[in-house]
């Protein structure tokens, strides 16, 4: 409940919009309600007239209620099409603001912050979230407004005729709108978890049988497969089956109601009319009244089931955007150093919520226009190391010093400008290759663009694109071979004229064939820079380089990589290993 | 086009006619009832009303007014619950015969990129078809059949009511047609900018991170708000002439109410007609309408359902193209030859052109080459996976491959491809794969020789672990060996490896050579290599290129020719771990 105020809190800024729409919904539900009571009365009364002679006749003034029969119509047309639009007008804005205001929220979060607990997904997770919360006014705060005040209004009218029948009819809406769909929703609720429980079992058996195809067909395990997904299958036709039964019921139930309102209406309209308390006509009015009134609440039960995923999603949502900023930000930075050497002593760093130290106790020294490779098995600490130099992590202990001035003093974004990081998990948007590049560099010219593909050995590919630069690339990269995106990653990052590089795993899950053109491109972008590679294989390290292994978020090696090979640790140990690979 | 996909959908589910049948018959009564409520109705009103009646008076009516509300509450229980049914057993036949038909294309078919959208179409799609058949397609049959006899009801009792009500009712379909194909048309637009729209959020959602390195995360949110209001203007526009469908029914259904009532009234006054009738007449007209409203709220429903249609009969109505027969290989080794072997995914398009070449029983062949010479393809065609477009493949003593029965060639080998897959269950289950009866000392064993054995043991639940996408993650070079260990398990006479390119760390690399080297004694084997230290071990290199054989012989024969392998393995040796 606390999470759907604060959504309803999100909403405020487009009030004046909603309200409208609510206004106009109610229009569409009175104008509905209005012209079906009215013509009931009008041609009651008009009967009773007719009847009782000549004189009753002239003295009837025929034009009031036939125009407000054709007043209450064409009301009833225009609230419903300017609704309609009100509606989906509020609707399209609420999803802009909160997708801006869900991003403003997570860009100081990214990457650390966003980590899941539950795995890769929870970014496509949360905008599909985003989407759905878009449509809490539509499908949620409309209906219920319009049905908790449309039905006051009515019972109210028909209170003017008989308190009771206003009270009855009021009874009945709730009723309808707001009991039977309790009851359903919590009859169903345990097929319906069930149903979406079998319905997740069934997708990972789906995508089980796609993805392993081949080794379930040599296996002969496809016709047990297929076995398995009809059990499942029919599992879950029993659930909605079952689902359907509630439907079934809360549909005939309503459905029973709303006569069974409109059969009160007549025992107690039937009765003051027999007692002369209540004229002929108004009989008609309440019976009609009753029939339409019903249109206020048909829409609740879907609004109730509605309500339930939101309230999810909005808990899904609010948990991510209350998450603690990993890095705290200066407002502003100091005045950029002139020499760029970097400094680490005694660093330690911890993430949020993780008990033990991921760097700890690092003393690192790089000079400028220095090469640095940072070997290490996966959770050494070398990508910690990657993001305390790009300030997507805090370090708690020690201090990084770049050119003299202590990292935590600069603003992110400033600090930022100075690196190019060259990883696997580098995003290619969906969009043209340009841009793509542009995002690295958005006031690089198409010469500049072409020299950073050619020096990414990707200018021949573009050029046999038929559009060039403007062909599209599909969605994240999708119609890119996996050495293209990476190639194209590589353009990017030889726009950026940073003085820092670093390559993370920057061959990773490529071709051994296209390694050898891709290190070698690597290494003209590099010329001149400060390069820390990150690796956890000897591949392309050459005698020279300076090498640093971390182990357990420490660093046990640090030197020239022919003397380490010597020195009998892990670099020793990692080379006889290869060499006896070599010689299988 | 949609009424042939509406009978292929209803043909496909058992008794699904019969249960579409009974909806249709059972709303339809409904209808009828709803006639008769509304009759008794107007006769209470009218005597309470115009004959001073007590509600004793009449009684009788009231009674049959209530025994109608309970068979109309009923009946549209039962509608419910039968078209329910109609829908559910065409959902399940579909989802059944469609992953039988998808194994019958094999792997080929279900490739990488399409593999994800297969996957979806089998639940998804399958189940975006429950409203269109339980709701859209009732609904519709209920439109033509309710308001014609709800007409023929009014007709005795008054005739301009009645012309009032042909004229507007069938205007309104007319009306959906003119506006709803234009609609449509803008409607699909919209669909469009909407993916457009909602991919660019979840690209920059998931692309934080880089933009975030670019400096370009901030603008980013200026961005999103521009393009989601470029969006609203452009879907409003569209909206506006779409909701105009639902505004003429509107107008419609009202003009028809009011006309209806002011007639009434004008020939009441004038005592021209009786009150009974009018109030009848009045009573039906709105409900003249309701089904037709019934049926603007469920055409996404349809959009969407002949959508996923399309995708599951596109998928049905491909052929198998490789061809089997009834033989059941010769025991003992297995022997391979290949002649003239030529292989195409698209015609004129051969990945394999005309390949001679033999795997003699018991021995261990490696297939090298650069990504797109055709290694993968050999594979396929020897694993039945891809039909020869022409030569053909001989097993043992002169058996061609299409002669074989499927299940019997593939039970006597062993397949572990480049990216092994870890199903959802236990690590026992992934094993039993290979096995079905495997007791837990053969999965020991087998894991054992795979070198994962040290590392499941120190899992609490043991081989009862969980794994796969619900599951307990293993690293890149655990599911490899897992893969390995499965192949150990089945122990099969021919085994085809695709070696896995992924970089592991050096100790895992060494130590999976090894465990394959081990795997590939006794029997058949062919591997896909990508590694230097697996062919440097095996009796025979076939090197590819451009679909053809261009060398072949030892390592170091093929080294000292100075050939296309030599070259391969210089690039290879100066970059690579190995």
């Amino acid at each position: 409940m606390r999470d759907l105020i604060r959504l309803i809190r999100l909403y405020t800024p487009y009030r004046l919009w909603i309200a409208g729409g609510i206004a106009l919904g109610l229009a569409t539900v009175l104008a509905n309600f209005g012209l079906l009571a009215l013509s009931g009365w009008f041609i009651a009364t008009a009967g009773v007239v007719g009847l009782a002679g000549f004189a009753a006749q002239n003295a009837f003034n025929f034009f009031i209620p036939a125009a407000g029969v054709r007043f209450f119509a064409m009301i009833r047309v225009l609230a419903r099409y300017t609704g309609r639009l009100v509606d989906h007008e509020a609707t399209f804005r609420l999803l802009a603001g909160l997708r801006q205001s869900l991003y403003a929220k997570l860009e100081p979060l990214a990457p650390a912050g966003l980590a899941g607990d539950r795995g890769g997904d929870l970014l496509g997770r949360l905008v599909a979230d985003v989407d759905r919360l878009g449509d809490f006014f539509l499908r949620v705060v409309s209906p219920f407004a319009v049905a908790a005040l449309g039905s006051l209004v009515m019972a109210l009218v028909f209170a003017t005729m008989s308190p009771l029948a206003g009270i009855v009819l009021l009874a009945g809406l709730v009723t309808a709108g707001v009991g039977l769909p309790l009851i359903s929703l919590a009859l169903g609720d345990t097929p319906s978890r069930d149903a979406v429980a079998l319905q997740t079992a069934m997708r990972a058996d789906l995508v089980d049988s796609v993805q392993g195809m081949a080794e379930l067909l040599t296996y002969n395990a496809a016709p047990a497969m297929v076995e398995r997904v009809d059990r499942a299958s029919a599992a879950l036709m029993a659930r909605q089956g079952r689902l359907a039964t509630i439907a079934g019921i809360g549909a005939g139930g309503t459905l029973l109601l709303a006569n069974l309102t409109m059969a009160a209406m007549l025992l107690i309209g039937g009765r003051l009319v027999f007692a002369g308390h209540l004229a002929g006509p108004d009989l008609a009015l309440l019976a009609l009244g009753a029939m339409a009134a019903f249109e206020a609440v048909a829409p609740l039960p879907a609004a109730f089931q509605t309500l339930g995923g939101m309230k999810d999603s909005a808990r899904r949502i609010f948990e991510i955007i209350d998450r603690d900023v990993p890095v705290a930000e200066p407002a502003t930075s100091p005045a950029r150093p002139e020499r760029l050497d970097l400094c680490l002593s005694g660093v330690r760093l911890r993430y949020p919520g993780q008990t033990g130290w991921a760097l700890d106790g690092i003393d690192l020294a790089m000079a400028p226009g220095e090469h640095l490779v940072i070997l290490g098995r996966s959770g050494a600490g070398k990508t910690s190391l990657v993001n305390l130099l790009l300030r997507f992590a805090a370090y708690q202990e020690g201090s990084v010093k770049l050119g003299g001035v202590e990292l935590r003093t600069i603003r992110g974004d400033d600090l930022r400008s100075l690196f190019t990081l060259v990883s696997q998990r580098t995003q290619i948007f969906a969009g043209s290759l340009r841009d793509n590049l542009l995002i690295a560099h958005p006031a690089a010219a198409d010469a500049a663009l072409w020299r950073a593909l050619e020096i990414a050995q990707l200018a021949e590919f573009v050029n046999a694109q038929p559009e060039g630069l403007d062909a599209l690339v599909g969605e994240a990269g999708a119609k890119l071979s996996g050495g293209e995106a990476r190639r194209l990653s590589l353009a990017r990052a030889a726009l950026r004229d940073t003085p820092f590089l670093i390559l993370d795993e920057p061959t990773e899950a490529l071709d051994p064939l296209t390694e050898a053109g891709f290190r070698a491109a690597l290494a003209r972008i590099a010329i001149g820079r400060t390069v820390i590679t990150i690796t956890h294989r000897l591949a392309g390290i050459g005698p020279a380089d300076r090498v640093v292994v971390f182990e357990a978020g420490r660093i046990v090696e640090d030197g020239p990589f022919a003397a380490l090979e010597s020195a009998g640790g892990t670099i020793t140990r990692l080379a006889r290993l290869q060499n006896r690979m070599a010689r299988l | 086009m949609a009424r042939e996909i509406d009978q292929r959908l209803i043909a496909a589910g058992r008794g699904a006619r019969r249960g579409l049948s009974a909806a249709i018959a059972l709303g339809f009564a409904a209808g009828i009832a709803l006639i008769a409520q509304a009759f008794l109705l107007a006769r209470i009103v009218t005597g309470i009303i115009f004959d001073h009646a007590t509600l004793g008076d009449v009684r009788g009516d009231l009674l049959g007014l209530a025994a109608l509300f309970v068979i109309r509450a009923l009946l549209s229980f039962a509608a419910e619950i039968a078209a329910h049914r109609a829908a559910a057993s065409v959902k399940l036949s579909l989802r059944r015969t469609l992953l039988d038909h998808l194994f019958a294309l094999g792997p080929s078919y279900a490739a990488d990129e399409r593999s994800a959208d297969l996957a979806a179409t089998l639940l998804d799609g399958i189940e975006a078809l429950e409203p269109y058949l339980a709701r859209y397609l009732p609904q519709m049959a209920l439109v033509a059949l309710v308001p014609l006899a709800i007409l023929a009801a009014i007709l005795p009792f008054d005739w301009i009511s009645a012309l009032i009500l042909v004229v507007c009712g069938p205007i309104i379909p007319l009306f959906m047609v003119f506006i709803g194909y234009r609609a449509e048309a803008i409607n699909q637009r919209q669909w469009r900018q909407l993916l457009v729209m909602s991919a660019h959020f979840l690209d920059a959602v998931q692309g934080i991170t880089t933009l975030k390195l670019f400096g370009r995360a901030r603008d980013e949110i200026a961005l999103i708000g521009r393009i989601s209001d470029e969006y609203r203007r452009v879907t409003m526009a569209g909206l506006r002439v779409a909701f105009l469908t639902s505004a003429a029914l509107e107008f419609f259904a009202s003009l028809s109410i009011a006309l209806v009532a002011v007639l009434f009234g004008a020939r009441l006054i004038h005592g021209d007609i009786s009150f009974f009738p009018a109030f009848f007449v009045l009573l039906l007209v709105p409900e003249f309408f309701m089904p037709l409203r019934g049926l603007a709220t469920h055409y996404h429903a349809r959009m969407s359902a002949l959508a996923a249609a399309r995708r599951i009969f596109d998928v049905l109505d491909t052929e198998p193209k490789v061809r089997w027969g009834t033989k059941v290989p010769q025991h003992g080794a297995i022997s391979i030859v290949c002649k003239a072997l030529s292989v195409e995914y698209a015609p004129g398009v051969p990945v394999l052109r005309g390949i001679d070449c033999a795997f003699p029983a018991g021995s261990l062949t490696a297939i090298v080459g650069r990504s797109g010479a055709g290694k993968s393809s050999l594979a396929a065609a020897i694993l039945g996976f891809v039909a020869p477009a022409e030569g053909q493949i001989l097993i043992g003593d002169g058996q061609s491959l299409d002669t074989l029965d499927r299940e019997a060639w593939w039970h006597r080998l062993a397949y572990v491809p480049q990216t092994p897959r870890l199903f959802a269950g236990t690590i026992a289950d992934n094993l039993r794969l290979a096995r079905p009866g495997a007791d837990t000392l053969a999965m020991r064993a087998a894991l054992a020789r795979a070198k994962l054995l040290d590392v499941i043991e120190t899992l609490p639940a043991g081989l009862d672990t969980m794994i796969g996408e619900a599951g307990e993650g293993l690293s890149g070079g655990q599911i490899q060996r897992l893969a390995l260990a499965r192949a150990f398990l089945k122990d099969a006479p021919l085994l085809i490896l695709d070696e896995a390119t992924a970089h592991l760390d050096l100790e895992t690399e060494a130590e999976l050579v090894e465990t394959i080297a081990d795997l590939a004694q006794d029997r058949t084997a062919i591997i896909i290599a990508h590694r230097l230290a697996t062919v440097r071990q095996v009796d025979r290199i076939l090197v590819l290129d451009e679909g053809r054989i261009v060398e072949s012989g030892s390592h170091a024969a093929l080294l000292a020719r100075h050939g296309v392998y030599a070259a391969l393995i210089g690039t290879t040796e100066a970059t690579c771990a190995i």
